[in-house]
């Protein structure tokens, strides 16, 4: 297993550094179900970590927990050092953590730069006096965070839509936005929900070349749940494995593979 | 020639343009691109500055005289320097198509053994790196956007912007080896090497002097009355003999500003934006956009639907007269008037060609519906005709002279003559040095007078003098019967509908014509949708049976329209099938400029073919596909056969 | 110019003036049902609300007054001092802000994720507590609202009018600074939402939830700020009507003059609330001048609804509105 405290570096040489999140012994019940049952990982500064798992592992409720759409009933979450008392969503997100969701969320009768630049509105500082008068402060505020969204527009390959309703968009390049709007809140930790789901080959290609450049360019920590196990295994560093609303894995995609429990998990019993 | 040599100005090179227009337009805008949403600007004294930057990082790099050096990559300002750094330092530029596999890119780098390649990115670079092992003489590769490139090795990796910091700082040391090169150049220094895709065989390496370059954009700007102030938008291929001349030949002697889109998805956009004064673009980019101006006003209210047609009508009527400056009543023209105001204007400006003083199409025969419309909205679109052997242009049509059916008149300078077989010859200043390293190529192309075979056929009108392209000349054969077979002909009619993106007329040799169709997938599917016909695939869509309904009236029209020139009403198709899969480059099926293999396409579908000829009601076939990351899967379909009705040869059976 | 056509352009420009004070009120349905899909049966009640509040605060008047005297056995009923008109407005505008958000924490909170209809249910109940509640506070007697606003015919109209056609036409004042107010809103609104912060949040919300907290937007803060932008709204309303026609019970009503404008305009979009209210306004002052007389007049009560229903026909989603497209 891995080093605890100071990090590690990844087979192609990248520097992990230490733990920005820290799940200890979370426990999760819907009533009487238990979504999830006292699991604990960490996500280290820099590194892709993916949750995985059959479907109904609840690997989402466990995301849903990082980013505070639910609240566990046991357990405690730490970020960046700190103990996090139970927060709304919003408050989450101030603190740093970005996600997207698996049946894509976003704002659908606005324009695709309309919808990057809400992910920058936690940047925007002014008040709405200032912004009445629109000058100076706040001009220039805009301009800051427009040239920021326009880095990211142009990182992922979406010029060609800026102004374009995203209602009126494909799928695929949906999910693309959204990344983007994630990305345009400059996360700590971004969290992705099957960023993969329900795309080709293809899409699928250029997805990964995404979330790989992303964390390579900007250095950006991601936590993603994905259940197509190759996409997975050539994306990410770590690997938790869950089954059940238990952990029943936890190491490199390497070390996973080896697990007796996880190729039973994936290949003896499915409950797909 | 030492007549033009002095008409010139002692301009005998690229370097030495720029260094003219550096002080003549100094702070004029010679760049632009868009990046990061913003309109980035480089005057041409920055310009000057920039190239010599790279220029001195490519000596310091070792670059040595003759040496080849590839470029690859999107249109884009630092591509353009590097080809004009590249000629700074007595190398010879060589751009490459950047949607080339790697296998292909192969053949071009180890044919003109290229020690240096630029590339645009990472996608690039990699092909490049994927095959390097083959590459016995490549050494150095610089990229452009560093994104994705950090965990490559560096050895022979470098950053664009990293070479052109190390230029600046080694500058005392190589600025007097740049000068002694750059000064060594002359009108006859090769200028450029353009592999031409070339619709059989391996691509050959036509290279370019100076002379020709420079006289051809010399002659041509005099032609059109180019000045300085002109926009233009590159985003045709920088391998492409017609970009070269525009956004580097054109573009250096008039000194007019080069504006480069910010993606290939945001060509239209940034068209609007820029609004180019002179333009090129190829008939299917006229296509697209009308298909998308007429799938719009589908969608408009009614009212807007009406003034529209009615306005159109008056266009058709009277915007071409117009323009070609032929006398209009004074009613019509005041209509025209309004009609500017409220249709004409606001759609050229839609199309981003509002500012369009002269416009060119050419590479394959455009609509005349086409470009009709272009022309009646007031938009001088013309066509010329040219090779990449003649540095573009054979003919142009001079403004007034304007018709869809001929490719004008020879350009200035440029001679003409037809030999007997109808195959259309020229001689030239831009007429090419030779194929590189491939004598015989060059003999059995240009003969020891200077005369070009062009490959095609065709004849000069009585009485205008315009040449009117007839086919390739060696697509031009016999059928059974020794009526004339000239597919072209069929085909571009064919293709004049917007539903048919693409045919092939069979038929040397046989005793009738069968025909494989291409959909347009666009307007097909958008019409498609409006009558609520679902379907899944390409290869769904192209097997509807109302779809194909839709194609056998085209067909069919077009058979009477055939029929009516007695040479050659043989040509009208019998029988058809619709392809279920496009034709497309990556298979072999079409060059990168779009053209169609005719003889692959035989080979490959013979299956299909002979089942057009032995009467068979449909057919069933396995087809090999590749896809755009280079893997390989198949296809399988049943066709339908058409038939489809033909008129009687009626003149041809009384003359016999 | 024949006398009837110049009678009717005065109907048609009274009209016109009417129907920027149906569209006021249209418009602070509009920005509610945008922002949280609610329908808010209650804006009408809370122009009167506001109207009265802002009454009672410049005379001075002590609220709950009947509640205090009937328990403590009081008889205070003014505090004794009059309060400017535009210190009144801004503490009304407070009073406006805290009803927002004690309608957001004890309401609509509990009511996330609701059917619109159960949210619509709320609202009606709402109106009348609301309505209740002023009634407490207030009293039910009809009270005059000045708050400076000039009254009265426009000389200069009449004159010019009058030298033009040989006939002045009568527009009040107040009727052109309701216009020009409209305007004005209409203007801020369309500014605020498109171009602050709290704007686009605004719109955010409007448009998915999941995805506004995902970005850190807290929803409570921006359903109140909904709320308090539409009580600015009912306040503007409710001094422009309180000042035309007095404050009284009956300024609740207009809200249902409201519901034509919303169905001929669309209840999504704020040039249609406008388009609708000024329809409506010329529409029915015209029925009444040209129709009106054949059929015994009063034509003004329904002639509205009347219309709407046949819209509701043709167009259902309204002039301006978005086409309802219901997915399978």
């Amino acid at each position: 297993m891995l080093d605890a405290s100071d990090g590690y570096v990844t087979e192609d040489g990248r520097k992990i550094g230490g733990v920005v999140m820290e799940m200890r012994n979370i426990t999760l019940r819907f009533g009487g179900v238990v979504a999830i049952k006292d699991i604990s990982f960490d996500i280290r500064e820099g590194e892709i970590r993916a949750i995985i798992g059959p479907n109904g592992a609840g690997k989402s409720s466990m995301l849903n927990v990082i980013s505070g759409f639910y609240v566990p009933q046991e357990g405690e979450v730490w970020f960046r050092g700190a103990k996090r008392p139970p927060m709304r969503p919003y408050e989450v997100a101030r603190q740093g953590i970005a996600r997207t969701f698996q049946n894509i969320a976003l704002f659908e009768g606005m324009s695709v730069l309309d919808n990057v630049m809400t992910g920058r509105l936690n940047f925007m500082k002014t008040n709405i006096f200032q912004q009445a008068l629109w000058k100076g402060r706040a001009e220039k505020e805009e301009t800051l965070n427009r040239a920021a969204v326009e880095r990211i527009i142009d990182f992922l390959e979406i010029q060609h839509i800026r102004k374009t309703p995203v209602a009126r968009l494909p799928y695929g390049l949906k999910k693309r936005v959204e990344l983007a709007r994630a990305l345009a809140a400059e996360p700590k930790l971004l969290l992705l929900d099957e960023p993969m789901a329900g795309m080709n080959v293809e899409e699928k290609e250029d997805m990964s070349r995404f979330i790989l450049d992303v964390n390579d360019e900007f250095g950006t920590t991601i936590a993603l749940i994905e259940h197509d196990m190759g996409v997975v295994m050539d994306l990410s560093d770590r690997v938790v494995v869950m089954d059940y609303g238990k952990k029943i894995g936890d190491g490199t995609p390497d070390e996973v593979r080896g697990n007796q429990e996880v190729i039973d998990a994936y290949l003896g019993v499915s409950h797909d | 020639m030492d007549n033009t040599q002095s008409a010139a100005g002692g301009l005998h090179s690229l370097p030495a343009l720029l260094h003219r227009n550096a002080q003549a337009f100094a702070s004029a805008p010679a760049y632009r691109e868009k990046e990061f949403g913003i309109w980035q600007c480089w005057s041409w004294s920055e310009t000057a500055q920039e190239i010599e930057a790279l220029a001195l990082g490519l000596l310091n790099l070792g670059v040595r005289e003759g040496d080849f050096i590839a470029i690859i990559g999107r249109n884009r300002p630092y591509l353009y320097w590097s080809m004009v750094a590249a000629q700074s330092v007595g190398a010879v530029p060589v751009p490459l198509y950047q949607d080339a596999v790697a296998e292909e890119m192969v053949y071009v780098l180890s044919h003109c053994g290229a020690r240096f390649v630029i590339v645009s990115d990472q996608e690039q670079a990699d092909k490049v790196i994927e095959v390097q092992d083959q590459l016995h003489q490549f050494e150095h590769l610089i990229y452009l956007d560093p994104r994705g490139m950090r965990k490559y090795d560096h050895h022979q990796l470098h950053q664009f912007s990293h070479v052109q910091d190390q230029g600046r700082a080694a500058r005392d040391e190589w600025i007097t080896d740049l000068h002694t090169r750059r000064d060594k150049l002359n009108y006859d220094s090769t200028c450029v090497m353009l592999y031409t895709s070339g619709t059989t065989g391996k691509p050959k390496g036509v290279v370019l002097s100076n002379r020709n370059v420079i006289e051809s954009a010399k002659n041509a700007s005099d032609f059109d009355g180019l000045t300085s102030s002109e926009d233009i938008l590159s985003y045709l291929p920088m391998a492409w003999v017609g970009d070269f001349i525009f956004s580097i030949g054109q573009a250096y002697w008039c000194g007019f500003c080069v504006n480069c889109p910010e993606s290939a998805d945001t060509m239209i956009t940034d068209l609007r934006e820029i609004g180019p004064t002179y333009f090129f673009a190829p008939p299917r980019v006229f296509e697209t956009q009308l298909t998308s101006v007429m799938i719009r006003m589908e969608d408009a209210s009614k009212l807007k639907k009406r003034m529209f047609h009615h306005f159109m009508a008056h266009a058709k009527k009277v915007g071409g007269l117009i323009l070609d400056g032929k006398p209009v009543a004074l009613m019509d023209r005041l209509k025209y008037a309004i009609g500017n105001a409220l249709v004409y204007g606001p759609l050229k400006d839609t199309l981003g060609l509002g500012r369009v003083r002269v416009g060119y199409t050419a590479g394959e025969a455009i609509g005349p519906e086409i470009f009709e419309f272009y022309r009646s909205l007031g938009i001088n679109l013309k066509q010329l005709y040219g090779q990449t052997e003649a540095t573009v242009f054979i003919t142009v049509q001079p403004d007034g002279e304007v018709r869809p059916d001929t490719v004008g008149v020879p350009a200035p300078d440029v001679e003409i003559r037809i030999d007997d077989s109808g195959e259309i010859f020229y001689r030239s200043p831009g007429v090419f040095v030779e194929y590189y390293n491939n004598p015989d190529s060059t003999a059995s192309t240009k003969d020891a007078e200077g005369w070009v075979a062009t490959g095609d056929a065709g004849f000069i009108e009585e009485g205008s003098g315009h040449l009117r392209i007839i086919d390739r000349a060696k697509d031009v054969g016999k059928m059974a019967d020794g009526a004339m077979f000239a597919p072209k002909y069929v085909e571009n009619k064919l293709k004049f509908y917007p539903d048919i993106l693409e045919a092939v007329l069979f038929g040397n040799g046989r005793d009738r014509c069968v025909a494989f169709i291409n959909i347009d997938l666009t307007a097909v599917g958008n019409w498609a949708e409006r009558n609520n016909i679902a379907y899944a695939s390409y290869q769904e869509l192209a097997g509807h049976s109302r779809v194909l309904e839709t194609i056998q009236e085209h067909v069919e029209t077009v058979n009477r329209s055939v029929a009516e020139d007695p040479m050659l009403s043989g040509c009208q198709v019998h029988r058809f099938v619709v392809l279920h899969k496009e034709l497309d480059a990556d298979d072999g099926e079409m060059t990168r400029t779009r053209k169609v293999r005719r003889r692959i396409v035989e080979e490959k579908f013979a299956d299909i073919i002979a089942a057009l000829y032995d009467g068979s009601d449909s057919v069933s076939t396995v087809t090999e596909v590749t896809y755009e990351d280079g893997r390989k899967g198949s296809i399988s379909a049943t066709l339908n056969i058409r038939d489809a009705a033909v008129m009687p040869i009626a003149q041809k059976m009384a003359a016999e | 110019m024949p006398e009837q056509l110049v009678f009717a352009m005065e109907v048609i420009l009274n009209g016109l003036m009417a129907g920027v004070l149906y569209a006021l009120v249209a418009l602070g349905f509009v920005l509610i049902f945008k922002a949280s899909g609610i329908f808010n049966y209650a804006q009408g009640v809370m122009a009167l609300f506001a109207a009265m509040t802002l009454v009672g605060i410049m005379n001075g008047q002590v609220p709950f007054s009947h509640l205090i005297n009937a328990i403590f056995g009081a008889h205070i009923t003014h505090f004794g001092w009059q309060v400017p008109a535009a210190i009144a407005i801004l503490l009304t505008m407070a009073v406006m802000v805290l009803l927002a958000w004690c309608v957001q924490q004890f309401v609509m909170r509990h009511l996330v994720n609701q059917e619109p209809i159960i949210l619509f249910m709320a609202t009606i109940g709402l109106a009348y507590f609301l309505e209740g509640v002023a009634d407490l506070m207030w009293g039910s007697e009809i009270k005059s609202l000045d708050v400076g606003l000039p009254q009265g015919i426009n000389l200069w109209i009449d004159e010019t009018t009058f030298n033009i056609f040989g006939y002045g036409f009568f527009i009040d004042n107040l009727d052109i600074v309701a216009t020009v107010v409209a305007a004005l809103l209409v203007i801020a609104l369309v500014a605020f939402s498109q171009y602050t912060k709290q704007g686009r949040a605004m719109r955010a919300v409007a448009d998915d939830h999941q995805a506004a907290l995902s970005v850190g937007i807290s929803l409570n803060f921006i359903w109140v700020m909904v709320w308090s932008v539409a009580g600015f709204v009912a306040l503007v309303a409710g001094i422009m009507w309180g000042t035309k026609s007095g404050v009284q019970f009956s300024l609740s009503l207009i809200a249902l003059k409201a519901l034509p404008v919303l169905m001929l305009g669309g209840f999504t979009s704020i040039p249609g609330a406008i388009v609708g209210g000024l329809i409506i306004g010329v529409g029915e002052k015209l029925f009444e001048f040209a129709i009106g007389p054949l059929v015994g007049g009063a034509t003004e009560n329904w002639f509205a609804y009347v219309l709407a229903l046949v819209f509701l026909v043709f167009r259902p989603q309204g002039l301006f509105g978005e086409k309802i497209i219901e997915r399978v």
